[in-house]
């Protein structure tokens, strides 16, 4: 089977003292391998929570997520450098941790520093780069423990427009090169047609789906080019009014 | 390096030493104005003593071989408090960092044990440990360890959770937590604390002395006001600012290796 996850019947509650919160109502979903997967909804559907259960960050929930032995990494709005780390310490704390230092690793490392322009900032701290930098090394640090799926938190919403678009852009071509699948939480209609494959479109609290669109353009080189085509539109239009009905 | 750059420095290193010079010169002022409101009869020198007087003492103490005595004694005291006082503190903050169930549970007798003057506990200290060095030690372990860890232990929980959540997700240990994240950020919280436990363990200490010594600083200030000779009392205070001024400066020292991040 060409599926890397396959969700059943999810369902999860949070209990606070407040009371209970219904984050996901009945969640079937599945997740090929290869593919860019979009989540948009309104904020506080439960968009953090489908990721966090499908990580494995949290496992109290009802239901069923099948999935093989996959490697999975986070990456955050916050880049969540670690200040008292150069950007080098930092783009191998991922392998550091899980004790996968190898020269091939470190290699693929060296690669993406030099592919971003970040090599001359190697041995700098955090403080020094920009946000759109950081950001970067944040998205080498991700890869570079070489994950199966990425889990992609509105990584770029704290970025401004340009730098958003730029880096969505390099995420965007590292993916596709690298064959890997990402799913990417985002409330910009414009990123999730541009940056997937599908667009899973959520109602609000408690989470259950409300429509799946299959994104296909002809030229898939950057999100520029998938921006410029002529079924956009469309796609937006569709989008807008499934959320549109939500509200 | 452009000429503009280099003027930028020249300004930085000019700033530096006008401010140095102005510090050694407030010293100076100072001295020379209590020696001079002493000589012409303004202020007492019965009882504020002078910087000749304080000069003389020191001199009478090191030919009575007392002077360095006295000082490596307090030190001595003060360097084993704090550094007990520190390490304790920072692995009991751990321990409830790792439990934090045993951290509620304990929280409100950690209040209280904060607020408590510890002095008070003095005599029972004497009582048990004996009129010695070791009362002196404990009397300001009690001062500095609970400060500590309170301390330390809030800085530890200032750990962002987007940070926690991105170890998290990396399959890291509950031990690489501690050590790659936790402990690192609060840097800042453990320094300052260091200051803070500094400044209380020269409290305990010289308390203790004040109590039960027959040497140290303490002991030269309570004898000096024993048999009503205020240079003692004067020199022990001048000793013990410039102690409590050398401490502070070997933890910039290690402030500045360890934050040279920021
Ligand atoms: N750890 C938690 N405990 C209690 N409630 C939570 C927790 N995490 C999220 N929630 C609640 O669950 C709902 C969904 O949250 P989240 O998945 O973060 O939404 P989204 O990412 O779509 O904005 C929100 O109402 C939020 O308040
Ligand atoms: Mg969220």
């Amino acid at each position: 089977m060409n599926n890397l996850i396959k969700i059943q019947e999810l369902t999860k509650n949070y209990h606070t003292k407040e009371g209970e919160i219904n984050a996901l109502f009945n969640i079937n979903l599945d997740i090929e391998k290869g593919k860019i997967i979009s989540l948009v909804g309104p904020s506080g559907c439960g968009k953090s929570t489908l990721l966090s259960l499908i990580s494995g960050l949290d496992e109290d929930y009802s239901g069923c997520i099948l999935k093989d032995k996959i490697k999975t990494a986070y990456m955050l709005q916050n880049d969540a450098l670690l200040p008292w780390l150069t950007i080098y310490e930092n783009a191998t704390l991922g392998l550091k941790l899980q004790k996968n230092i190898t020269k091939e690793r470190l290699e693929y490392v060296d690669y993406l520093l030099k592919l971003y322009n970040l090599q001359e900032f190697k041995d700098n701290y955090p403080k020094s780069l920009s946000g759109g930098m950081k950001q970067r090394v944040a998205l080498i640090r991700t890869l570079a423990i070489n994950p199966d799926l990425l889990l992609l938190d509105e990584p770029f919403s704290a970025l401004d427009q340009q730098t958003r678009l730029l880096i969505s852009d390099d995420v965007y071509k590292i993916l596709r090169k690298e064959g890997k699948s990402a799913i990417l939480v985002t409330h910009n209609i414009e990123e999730a047609i541009t940056f997937s494959d599908q667009v899973i479109v959520l109602s609000k609290r408690p989470a259950t789906i409300k429509n799946i669109i299959d994104i296909k353009f002809k030229n898939n080189d950057s999100i520029f080019t998938r921006r410029r085509d002529n079924q956009y539109e469309e796609y937006f239009d569709l989008i807008w009014k499934d959320l549109d009905m939500n509200e | 390096m452009s000429n503009e750059q280099k003027q930028y420095l020249k300004k930085l290193k000019n700033t530096k030493i006008k401010i140095l010079f102005w510090q050694i010169l407030l010293i100076i002022i100072f001295i020379f104005l209590w020696e001079l409101l002493v000589n012409i009869g303004v202020i007492s020198s019965f009882i504020f003593s002078s910087p000749s007087r304080i000069f003389k003492t020191i001199i009478e103490l090191i030919n009575n071989n007392n002077f360095f005595i006295h000082i490596f004694i307090t030190l001595k005291e003060v360097l084993i408090a704090f550094i007990l006082g520190i390490s304790l503190g920072f692995l009991i903050a751990i321990i409830l960092y790792q439990f934090k169930l045993f951290a509620r549970i304990i929280d409100p007798y950690l209040t209280m044990l904060n607020s408590l003057p510890k002095v008070a506990l003095g005599p029972l200290i004497i009582i048990v440990c004996g009129a010695n060095s070791k009362s002196i030690i404990l009397m300001a372990l009690l001062i500095n360890l609970i400060v500590s860890i309170i301390t330390i232990y809030n800085g530890f929980l200032t750990t962002p959770s987007y940070q926690l959540k991105l170890f998290k997700s990396l399959n890291a240990s509950k031990l690489q937590i501690l050590t790659h994240l936790v402990i690192p950020n609060s840097y800042q919280t453990i320094i300052a604390s260091f200051k803070l436990c500094v400044a209380q363990t020269l409290v305990g200490v010289i308390m203790g002395e004040f109590l039960v010594s027959k040497q140290g600083i303490g002991y030269l200030i309570v004898y000096g006001k024993q048999v009503f000779n205020l240079n003692y009392v004067m020199t022990g205070i001048i000793l013990l600012a410039l102690i409590s001024y050398l401490l502070y400066k070997l933890i910039v020292i290690l402030e500045k290796k360890l934050l040279k991040h920021i």
